[in-house]
């Protein structure tokens, strides 16, 4: 667990900069050192006026079990908003009016949007799970030895995430 | 429940992608989620333009969630009381009919709809807005309109 400044809440002028016992909050980039922060501390946490600090945890609980029929209906929907951002996709790549391109691109946009956030309900709302270890190694297997696929970036993700 | 990498799309697959990046990004947690974007950006260089693909056919398809689709999975998530489904369920189905209702405006007035005007999308649900300033707070997912970009025009 660390703590964690939200930098739009902070007034980058106070107490968590005293009272911390590492250091760990004044830093050249507004962020805290995560490293140099104590596990458990909380002390900034609880001394910030403005609300500024959280904690980060370090370990998460496995996402909610979901009914079959839930998975199934999602992911057809998730199915059909990415062949939506395919379809335009397409368009825009075969068009070069400027307005026809950018409903395109608000349509791809708001597409991913929306199929992220089915996915999300989907039992993919966190990195650290089974879930997701399953994926990435399923991803290994099929997609891994294609041109271009970030292969040491994904094996080193796996590890972190175990 | 393992979703089966075989049987899906790529865009499908960057979608995985870029929703963990972003749930690695709220964690803090910036190499896992560059990992995520290398992966989602590998999934989005295979897809293929495809030559024919017309506003026509981007209507059809949402078309059919508004009237299928949507319907389908909200029986689904009311049965098994998953609230969390139900949420994104409301908040999708919502910015899908603004999707319609922006492709129905351009298929009439073309350059004109966005000739004097910005377009918006909330990073949070989708929602999609033609106006000068976005709202305050999103209509549909209730987030600051910090979170609500513009979507500009590019030079080609
Ligand atoms: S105490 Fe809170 S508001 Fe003050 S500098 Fe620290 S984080 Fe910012
Ligand atoms: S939790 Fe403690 S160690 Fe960590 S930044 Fe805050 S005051 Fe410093």
């Amino acid at each position: 667990m660390h703590a964690a400044r939200n930098l739009r809440l902070c007034t980058k002028d106070c107490v968590c900069l005293f009272i911390c016992p590492t250091g760990a909050t004044n830093t050249e980039t507004g962020q805290i050192d995560f490293d140099k922060c104590l596990d458990g501390c909380r002390l900034c946490v609880d001394a910030c006026p403005s609300g500024a600090i959280y904690l980060v945890s370090s370990t998460y609980p496995a996402p909610q079990p979901k009914h079959p029929s839930v998975l199934e209906t999602l992911y057809s929907l998730v199915r059909s908003k990415a062949a939506q951002e395919d379809v335009a996709h397409s368009v825009k790549e075969g068009s070069d009016d400027a307005a026809l391109r950018q409903i395109c691109t608000v349509v791809e946009t708001s597409s991913r949007i929306i199929a992220e956030d089915l996915w999300r309900e989907s039992g993919y709302i966190i990195a650290q799970s089974e879930a997701t270890r399953a994926l990435l190694k399923a991803m290994i297997s099929e997609h891994g030895t294609m041109e271009g696929f970030p292969r040491t970036e994904v094996e080193e993700l796996l590890s972190r995430l175990s | 429940m393992d979703a089966d990498v075989r049987q899906m799309t790529w865009t499908e697959l960057a979608a995985l992608c870029t929703n963990l990046e972003k749930a690695c990004t709220k964690q803090l947690k910036e190499e896992e989620a560059r990992a995520f974007a290398s992966l989602a950006s590998f999934y989005a260089s295979k897809r293929k333009a495809q030559g024919d693909a017309s506003l026509d056919d981007l209507l059809a398809l949402i078309e059919a969630d508004l009237s299928t689709g949507y319907r389908s999975a909200n029986e689904a998530a009311n049965y098994a009381d998953d609230r969390g489904a139900k949420r994104a369920l409301l908040w999708g189905e919502k910015a899908t009919k603004l999707l319609k209702s922006l492709l129905a405006r351009y298929a009439k007035q073309k350059e004109a709809l966005t000739a004097d005007t910005g377009v918006f999308v909330c990073e949070i649900c989708g929602f999609v807005y033609v106006g000068q300033q976005p709202p305050e707070v999103c209509p549909i997912c209730k987030v600051p309109s910090f979170k609500i970009h513009e979507v500009k025009k590019e030079a080609i």
